[in-house]
């Protein structure tokens, strides 16, 4: 025999003043199964608690009813007061007489009407709810993070705490991302490389940390807690542990190809280390370019293959059999940190870009800046000279109807970061930026502006992203734009450095596919929630970190870094089991048909066929319980745990009665 | 006709619409009591036969809100809720249920106007309907 109990909370004055509580205690008594009606002044704070967890015991009560606030309030609340008195939290029902009731009926004899039907279809629907136990697995506290750059390294570091082992896979063939390329960053103008290198030091001799450079993750099967991942780790044709980044082998390699470390402004050899000081400090085989690889594919076997640099290397390093080597790894979780691309200026023909010399993109000037670039640090033009004027050219790719119609975030900083390099490697060059409108939100940002017009830089308001074109006239660039007045002018100057938007990288499909998350409409990965999940995803397991998730600043990324990793010690605790997600889907499998239907509707992908059985069945740690296929299924044979058909129907009867 | 009180049975999903009725409440807005309030985890949980079924006990129309487009706490959902809504609604009318008594809309939780935009709406229009006789469900 049920024995129910109805505790009806007068909040204070909040219901108490807008409805009968007397009058709708004594109809609660009157209800079918309700053994005990109590109503309290706030059941919520500490006294009315420790009544419910008495009166629970006392009156021996098998199934409670909490007429109170919103369940999105205390259902948890009571939950655990049940739980401690020893029932199942889930035999609970709150019945929302507040937020539905007593703040919304102004005439306290309607709101008291209503209140009872709430209170009578929690009634009669508690009856029918069942026990639910949450379930619990073993599960690895290992992770895998995809991405060397400084989100990823940042997440790296923190995961490798006691006993977790963390995979870092990189697909370059150096760790550090797009920042190690970088000189000077805003808003101090600190040495990225400096302020990297230790961190970068750090990821390479970490014991348990595992580096997977010139790497991609080819599969990846499982679930949050237990994923099997296969990396491919391409052929790197040299020794990591034998090469010792002497250098030999690519002085003496004949083939010289576009260095796109470099951004293709200068050249390197088909054995390489990408630029000065990128670690691991081992060289790579680029096997598209090498002599070697070549003749071997045109099968060429007459002229000897060439070998200089195996020659060459007074390690014996070189190792032209060096074959990819699948690795299957074991993990609870990932997070995926790859990063971004530049925006491909020519794709804006009135840039010039590509048609005219002396206009760098926004990376092409990193390196140029950079004292392991191409022109060793100095601001030069082609022919050699330093320019005498040059203009810097926001938003190009961003803010566009055409293109990226939101704001890159960083473009503005690393332009006047730019006029300030430019303008203390060479204060007599006139330095111009055409920007429309200013972006500058950040600690230590704004100040950059200031800096700017110290230095003397000429800050030109355009009309818009669209109002600035670059020509050739006379063997010199000329900047033609509208300014924010509607006047049309023109300036010639030597070097034009186009301020060009981050984008979403050119894997960003591929890799959300490979696990399975969502890409939103700009191309970028989609976090569960933009305010309050900003770095877990909507599938299990996976967090997401830095660019790929949208434009961002160093520190930002940093900071998604360690958060990603902090929500993965928090959940996965080596030694703990993973507690599952109670209320979820169930398949009554004499029910089942096999029609397949939930399997295609299941936004988890949580149903899969048992094809000995015939039916559908579902994986526990992926359903979510939202119940798409409960109400889909053609047979009724899927159950929505706490959210059953049977409850629901209960619901609307007693509304209806 | 004019002391008609319609019964309306909104189904509402769990995150959003939800929080949005509840926030129309703590936000003290008054709004006609003839909505009764059934919370489902996703609008997408919302089975054709519960709307059939409440129409058969005599409800006089039928309400089911869910997150914004996008928005769906299970991704997709309330896109699986929109299109069983079309199919549904051509049922309905097969049946003399008139297309005003039956809607799906979105709510986000800050929406508490909205909320009670759509909710006085629906009962006016169901109030000039009438009274549903439902002898094609019984
Ligand atoms: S959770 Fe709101 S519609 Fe799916």
């Amino acid at each position: 025999m049920e024995r129910i109990g109805v505790f009806i909370c007068e909040c204070g004055p909040n219901i108490k003043e807008a409805l009968n509580v007397e009058e709708i205690a004594k109809y609660a008594s009157s209800l079918a199964h309700v053994a005990f009606v109590k109503s309290h002044t706030l059941l919520c704070a500490e006294a009315g608690k420790a009544l419910l967890k008495k009166e629970i015991i006392e009156r021996n009560l098998s199934r409670v009813v909490i007429a109170a606030c919103s369940p999105k309030e205390h259902e948890s609340t009571f939950m655990k007061i049940a739980e401690e008195a020893g029932l199942n939290p889930y035999l609970v029902q709150i019945a929302n007489i507040r937020e539905h009731c007593a703040w919304v009926i102004s005439d306290k004899v309607i709101a008291t009407e209503k209140a009872k039907v709430i209170i009578r279809t929690a009634v009669s629907r508690v009856l029918l709810h069942q026990p639910i136990v949450n379930k619990e697995i073993d599960c690895t506290p290992d992770a895998l993070v995809v991405g060397a750059g400084v989100a990823g390294i940042e997440a790296a570091l923190v995961l490798a705490q006691k006993g977790r082992k963390v995979y870092l896979v990189e697909k370059s063939p150096n760790i550090g991302g797009r920042v190690v390329r970088y000189e000077d960053v805003f808003p101090k103008f600190e040495c990225a490389t400096c302020m990297l290198d230790p961190k970068l030091d750090e990821i390479l001799h970490k014991n348990n940390i595992h580096v997977f450079t010139y790497s991609v993750v080819d599969e990846v099967l499982g679930y949050f807690g237990n994923f099997i991942i296969k990396i491919k780790k391409k052929a790197r044709s040299v020794s990591t542990e034998t090469c010792l980044g002497c250098g030999a082998c690519f002085e003496a390699c004949p083939v010289n190809v576009k260095n796109r470390y470099n951004e293709n402004l200068n050249e390197r050899k088909a054995i390489y280390i990408p630029f000065v000081g990128a670690l691991p400090n081992v060289a790579v085989i680029d096997r598209k370019n090498c002599l070697h690889f070549r003749n071997k594919a045109t099968e060429n076997t007459e002229e000897k293959k060439c070998e200089i640099c195996k020659a060459n290397c007074p390690f014996g390093a070189i190792n032209f059999d060096d074959q990819d080597e699948i690795i299957e790894i074991k993990v609870g979780s990932v997070v995926l940190a790859t990063g971004f691309d530049s925006f491909i200026a020519n794709k804006i023909p009135r840039s010039g870009y590509g048609k005219f010399e002396n206009i760098y993109t926004g990376l092409e000037f990193e390196r140029i800046l950079s004292s392991t670039g191409p022109t060793g640090g100095e601001v030069i033009l082609k022919n050699g000279e330093s320019p005498k004027s040059a203009a810097i050219i926001h938003c190009v790719g961003s803010r566009s109807k055409k293109f990226h119609n939101y704001c890159s975030g960083v473009c503005c900083t690393y332009s006047l970061t730019f006029a300030h390099i430019i303008k203390k490697k060479s204060p007599n060059t006139e330095v111009f930026n055409f920007y429309s409108d200013f972006s500058l939100a950040g600690k230590g940002y704004h100040e950059l502006y200031d800096k700017a017009l110290e230095d003397g830089v000429n800050l030109i308001r355009t009309a818009g992203p669209d109002a600035v074109e670059v020509n050739e006239d006379a063997g010199s660039l000329v900047v033609k734009y509208k300014d924010a007045a509607g006047k049309e002018s023109k300036l010639a100057v030597d070097m034009v450095i186009l301020s060009t938007a981050i984008e979403p990288s050119e894997d960003a499909t591929s890799i959300s596919q490979l696990f399975d998350i969502t890409l939103g409409s700009d191309g970028f990965f989609t976090e569960e929630h933009d305010k309050l999940a900003p770095v877990s995803t909507t599938t299990g397991g996976i967090f997401i970190a830095g660019c790929c998730q949208g434009p961002k600043d160093i520190q930002s990324s940093v900071a998604q870094g360690a958060a990603a990793a902090g929500k993965i010690l928090s959940c996965l605790v080596p030694g703990e089991k993973l507690k599952l997600e109670a209320t979820i889907a169930e398949i009554d499998e004499k029910l089942c048909s096999g029609c397949k239907i939930c399997i295609g509707l299941c936004p988890y992908k949580a149903i899969y066929f048992d094809k000995e059985k015939k039916v559908a069945a579902i994986n526990d740690i992926l359903c979510k319980g939202c119940g798409i296929c409960s109400a889909a299924c053609p047979s009724g044979a899927v159950k929505a745990r706490h959210f059953t058909s049977c409850e629901i129907t209960a619901e609307i009867k007693e509304i209806m009665k | 006709m004019n002391n008609f009180e319609p019964r309306i049975v909104a189904f509402l999903c769990s995150w959003c619409s939800y929080a949005g009725a509840d926030k129309a409440g703590s936000s003290r807005k008054t709004y006609p009591q003839n909505i009764n309030i059934i919370r489902v985890m996703c609008s997408g949980r919302v089975d054709p036969q519960f709307v059939l079924e409440a129409f058969k006990e005599g409800a006089d129309g039928v309400l089911i809100l869910g997150c914004h487009p996008g928005d769906c706490h299970y991704k997709e959902g309330n896109y699986n809720i929109l299109r069983r809504y079309h199919f549904l609604k051509k049922v309905l009318m097969e049946l003399g249920i008139e297309e005003g008594r039956f809607k799906l809309d979105w709510v986000s939780s800050t929406e508490d106007d909205k909320f009670v935009t759509i909710v006085s709406e629906m009962v006016k229009n169901v109030k000039s309907l009438g009274p549903l006789r439902n002898e094609a469900l019984i």
